[in-house]
C-alpha cells in the first residue's frame, strides 16, 4: 500500500450561505507531484486552507501523512508552504526572513538554502518593503524548497516570477519529486501543471469534477484531427464524437472525443492524402471543463 | 460610446475619504462635545457657591497646578470651569486622533499600494492629499461647531464657547496637518506616526513648562497646545493665538501638497538605505519574535511614560504643598476622582490610577497589531510552521505583558527620580508598589484585547481600551453625576487601593488578576477555535 501525502474525506466549508467546498474526496500520493485546477472561486484556497489547519472544516476531516490537519504542532512538521500572496514583515531583511522562517518552520538545509538563493537571484540584505511581487515569492519558495519537507503546498507559487524563475522553480520541483518529496500545486500556469504535474484534479464551484494523469486527460478530451483529400469529401455528420470545426476545399479540420475508430473508418471511404492528429493541451482540457459552462 | 460620466473623480475621492474616517470621527465627536457637556452640567453641583468660586481663583497661582491642568481662568463660570477640567484632555484626544487618522489615510493607504490605484487615474499626488485633507478639516470644524453649540445650549456665553471650540478644532486641524507633512518625509507609517506623536509630545511638554514657569511663558505660543491656554476663553476671549495656530496649520498643510508633487509614490524624502547587514536577534523562535517586534514600540512608550511621570515626581513638593495648606481644593479635587492629593503618597497614588490608562492602551495596541498582522497574511508563514496557534498568541500575550511591567517600572524609577530631585521623600519601594498596584487594571486591558483577537479580531482597539479608559471614564461620570454605586463599581478604579498612601487592596487584586488570566485563556480558546483571516 502507498501511504499517501494528503487524504481528504467529504472535506465541506461553508462561509455563512456560500457553500465553498463540497464534499471534496481527494488522495495524494507520497512522492508524487499533484496539480490543483480550478477557475477563481472553485475553492482552490479554501482546501489548502482547510490542509494546513488555517480554517476549520465544516464537515469532513483532512490528514496529513496520517496526522489530523488540525493537529498543527504536528502536521506542520511535515509540510512547507506557499501562499498564494506573499505577506512578509516590511523591516526585516530577506536574510532575516530566512532565519526567521528556518527557525519557526520543519527544519533546514542550510546549504541548499544557499544554493537556492543564488539560483533564483535573491538578494537578501534588502528590506522586505522595498521588495517586488516576485521577489516576496522568491522569499517564501527558498523558505519552503530549503525545508525539505516531505510535503510541500504551493499555491500559485509562480504567478509573480518572470520566466527563468519560472524554470529555476520547475528545477526545484523536479529535484523535490527526485528527493522522494510531495508536492501539492494549485496553479493557473497550465503549461507549467502539464511540465511538472504526474496527476491533475480539477475542481469546480468547490465539488471535484476530474483526478486523472495527464495522458488521460487527453485521452478523455477531444483532439483536434485534419484531414486533406482528394475526390468528395468524406461524411461524418453522423459520426459520434466528431464536432465539425472548419471545412475548406480540400481540408477537413474537425474535433474528437472518445475513441477514432469510427471516424477514421468515415475517412477510409474517402481519398485522405495527409491525417494529423493534435492532442489537446491542458489550456484546451480546462476550457473544456469551463469554457462552455456556467461556472 | 458608454462611458460613465468622467467629471467628477476628486468627488469620488472625496466619498472615499469620507467612509474611511466618518465612523471614528463620530466618536471623538460625541466624546468631546459629551465630556464638554456634562461638566458643564455637573458645574452647579461640583463648584456652584461663591466661596469655592473665590478659593478657585488662588489655584491660578500655584505653579504645580498650572503645569498639570492648566492654567486656571474663569473657574466662577461653568464654561471656564469646563474649559479647565476637559480642555487639554480633549486637546490631546483630538490631535491624537487627527495624527493617527491622517497617517493611516495617506501614507498608510500609500504603503499598501492601495494609492497606487488611485494615482493611476486622473488626480496629482497633491490633488489626492487635499482630497484627504479637506475631509478630515471638515471633520475638525464639525466637532468644533457641535461642541460650541453644546456649550451656548448648556448656557455659557456664545463667545467662549465659538473661541474655544474653535481652539480645540485648530489644534486637532495642526496635528493632521503636521501629520501629513510627516507622511511626506517618512515612507513608512509607523516613521510618519512616531515623529507626529513626538512633535504633538514636545508641544504638550512646552505647554506643562510655558504653564507652570512664568519666566519661560513664551513657549506657549508654540503649538498645537500652547496657544490654547492663551486664548482665555470665557475669560479674556483673544483670539490672535488661534490666529497664530491657524497660519501655522495652513503653512504646514501647504508644505505637505508642495512636498506631495515633489517626490515618488510610494516614496518618501528620507530615503532609507536599500541594503543592509542583517541583525540576527530574536529570530530564534516565536517568543523571541514577538519580544523582538515589541521591543521599539516598548521603547517609545517607555520614553512617553516616563518623561511624564519625571514631571510628576518633580511637581509633587509643590503641589502636595500647596493643597496642604489649602483644604478646600483637596475636597474638590476628591469630588473630581482625586482623593488625597495633600501627601506626597497620596497625590502619587492618585496620578498612579491614571497611569492605567497608557499602558493598557501599550497593550491594546501591541494586540491591534497582531490582528492586524494576521489579516495582512504576515502571520501565515508563521502559522505554516509546527507551532500551535495557542503558542503564536501566547508568546503574544506573555511578551505585551512583560512590556506592561517594564512601562510599570520606568513609570515608578521616573517618579521616584523626581521626587528625589525635589526632595519629596519618596522611597522608591514606595514608587514602585504604586505602579505595580495599577497592573491588574492594565492587565483587564491586555485580558480583553486578547479576547477580541478570539472573537471580534477588528475590534480589538476599542474592546481593548474598554476596561482601561472605558473603567476610567465610567468613574469619572458616575462620581460626578452622583450614579448609584453600583454603576461606578463596575469600573476596576473603583476597587484600586492608593497605594503607597494605604496598603494594597489584595483581594481586588487577586480578583483582577485570575478574571484576566481567566479571559485571556477564554480568547486563546476562541482563536484557535476560529478561522484565520487573510
Amino acid at each position: 500500500m502507498t501511504t499517501s501525502a494528503i487524504r481528504a474525506h467529504h472535506l465541506t466549508k461553508r462561509y455563512g450561505r456560500l457553500l465553498a467546498l463540497d464534499g471534496l474526496d481527494l488522495t495524494v500520493h507520497a512522492g508524487e507531484v499533484f496539480g490543483f485546477l480550478g477557475p477563481n472561486g472553485a475553492g482552490k484556497s479554501t482546501t489548502i486552507r482547510l490542509l494546513l489547519g488555517l480554517a476549520r472544516p465544516t464537515a469532513g476531516h483532512a490528514r496529513i501523512f496520517d496526522v489530523d490537519a488540525g493537529d498543527v504542532a504536528a502536521a506542520h512538521r511535515l509540510l512547507a508552504y506557499v501562499p498564494a500572496d506573499v505577506a512578509l514583515w516590511p523591516q526585516l531583511t530577506g536574510a532575516e526572513l530566512l532565519d526567521l522562517l528556518a527557525a519557526t518552520g520543519p527544519g533546514v538545509d542550510t546549504g541548499y538554502r544557499a544554493d537556492l538563493v543564488a539560483r533564483f537571484d535573491l538578494d537578501l540584505s534588502r528590506p522586505a518593503r522595498t521588495y517586488s511581487t516576485g521577489n516576496r515569492q522568491k522569499v517564501a519558495l527558498v523558505a519552503a524548497f530549503a525545508t525539505r519537507a516531505p510535503l510541500l503546498v504551493l499555491d500559485e507559487p509562480t504567478s509573480g516570477l518572470d520566466p527563468l524563475m519560472e524554470l529555476q522553480f520547475r528545477r526545484a520541483v523536479t529535484e523535490a519529486r527526485d528527493n522522494g518529496q510531495t508536492v501539492f500545486l494549485s496553479s493557473h500556469q497550465l503549461a507549467e501543471v502539464e511540465a511538472v504535474c504526474d496527476r491533475v484534479a480539477i475542481l469546480r464551484a468547490g465539488r471535484l469534477v476530474d483526478v486523472a494523469t495527464v495522458p488521460d486527460l487527453r485521452r478523455l478530451h477531444r483532439s483536434e484531427v485534419v484531414a486533406r483529400f482528394t475526390g468528395p469529401a468524406p461524411d461524418l455528420a453522423a459520426v459520434p464524437g466528431v464536432d465539425l470545426l472548419d471545412r475548406a476545399d480540400g481540408t477537413l479540420r474537425f474535433s474528437l472525443v472518445g475513441p477514432p475508430g469510427p471516424a477514421l473508418r468515415a475517412l477510409a471511404a474517402a481519398d485522405v492524402t495527409a491525417l494529423t492528429v493534435r492532442e489537446p493541451s491542458l489550456e484546451e482540457i480546462f476550457l473544456d471543463y469551463y469554457g462552455q459552462t456556467d461556472r | 460610446m458608454s462611458a460613465a460620466a468622467p467629471t467628477a473623480p476628486g468627488r469620488a475621492v472625496t466619498r472615499l475619504a469620507a467612509r474611511q474616517v466618518r465612523r471614528p470621527a463620530l466618536v471623538v465627536a460625541a466624546v468631546t462635545v459629551g465630556m464638554s457637556a456634562l461638566v458643564v452640567a455637573t458645574y452647579a453641583r461640583t463648584v456652584g457657591d461663591p466661596a469655592a468660586a473665590q478659593a478657585l481663583a488662588a489655584l491660578a497661582g500655584n505653579p504645580a497646578v498650572r503645569t498639570l491642568f492648566g492654567e486656571p481662568v474663569a473657574l466662577d463660570t461653568a464654561g471656564g470651569f469646563a474649559v479647565w477640567r476637559t480642555g487639554t484632555v480633549l486637546a490631546v484626544l483630538l490631535t491624537t486622533w487627527g495624527a493617527l487618522a491622517t497617517t493611516r489615510l495617506t501614507r498608510g493607504e500609500e504603503e499598501a499600494g492601495r494609492w497606487d490605484l488611485l494615482l493611476a487615474g486622473r488626480l496629482t499626488p497633491a490633488a489626492l492629499l487635499g482630497r484627504h485633507l479637506a475631509v478630515l478639516t471638515l471633520a475638525m470644524a464639525s466637532t468644533g461647531l457641535l461642541l460650541a453649540g453644546a456649550l451656548t445650549t448648556f448656557g455659557t456665553p456664545r463667545d467662549g464657547a465659538l473661541l474655544h471650540a474653535t481652539g480645540l478644532a485648530l489644534a486637532g486641524l495642526t496635528a493632521v496637518a503636521a501629520a501629513a507633512c510627516a507622511a511626506q518625509i517618512f515612507p513608512t507609517r509607523a516613521g510618519a506616526t512616531g515623529a507626529t506623536l513626538a512633535f504633538l509630545g514636545v508641544g504638550l511638554l512646552a505647554r506643562m513648562i510655558g504653564d507652570g514657569v512664568s519666566a519661560l511663558a513664551w513657549l506657549r505660543w508654540l503649538p498645537p497646545y500652547g496657544p490654547l491656554a492663551l486664548s482665555r476663553p470665557y475669560d479674556d476671549d483673544r483670539w490672535a493665538p488661534l490666529l497664530a495656530f491657524a497660519v501655522t496649520a495652513a503653512a504646514l498643510a501647504g508644505v505637505a501638497l508642495v512636498l506631495a508633487g515633489r517626490r515618488d509614490v510610494r516614496a518618501g524624502l528620507l530615503r532609507p538605505p536599500t541594503g543592509r547587514a542583517p541583525r540576527r536577534w530574536l529570530l530564534g523562535s516565536v517568543g523571541a519574535f514577538a519580544v523582538r517586534r515589541a521591543v521599539c514600540p516598548l521603547a517609545g512608550w517607555s520614553t512617553g511614560i516616563g518623561a511624564y511621570f519625571l514631571l510628576i515626581g518633580l511637581l509633587a513638593e509643590s503641589l502636595t504643598g500647596f493643597l496642604t495648606d489649602n483644604p478646600r481644593f483637596a475636597d474638590l479635587a476628591a469630588q473630581a476622582g482625586f482623593a488625597g492629593l495633600g501627601t506626597v503618597e497620596g497625590y502619587i497614588a492618585t496620578l498612579f490610577a491614571l497611569l492605567a490608562v497608557p499602558v493598557g492602551a501599550f497593550a491594546t495596541a501591541r494586540l491591534a497589531a497582531f490582528a492586524a498582522a494576521e489579516n495582512a497574511g504576515r502571520l501565515t508563514l508563521l502559522h505554516a510552521g509546527p507551532v500551535s496557534r495557542t503558542w503564536l498568541l501566547t508568546a503574544e500575550v506573555v511578551a505585551t505583558v512583560a512590556g506592561t511591567a517594564v512601562l510599570v517600572a520606568v513609570a515608578a524609577v521616573a517618579t521616584w527620580a523626581g521626587t528625589t530631585t525635589v526632595g519629596a521623600g519618596l522611597p522608591l519601594t514606595a514608587a514602585l508598589a504604586g505602579a505595580v498596584n495599577v497592573l491588574p487594571v492594565a492587565l483587564l486591558g491586555a485580558a480583553a484585547a486578547t479576547l477580541s483577537v478570539g472573537l471580534a479580531p477588528r475590534a480589538v482597539a476599542t474592546i481593548g481600551m474598554l476596561p482601561t479608559a472605558g473603567g476610567f471614564i465610567l468613574k469619572v461620570i458616575s462620581d460626578s453625576v452622583h450614579a448609584p454605586a453600583w454603576v461606578g463599581s463596575l469600573s476596576p478604579y473603583a476597587h484600586l487601593a492608593a497605594v503607597p498612601a494605604t496598603a494594597p487592596n489584595w483581594a481586588a487584586a487577586g480578583v483582577m488578576v485570575t478574571g484576566a488570566v481567566a479571559v485571556m485563556s477564554a480568547g486563546n480558546w476562541a482563536y484557535v477555535r476560529r478561522d484565520l483571516r487573510l
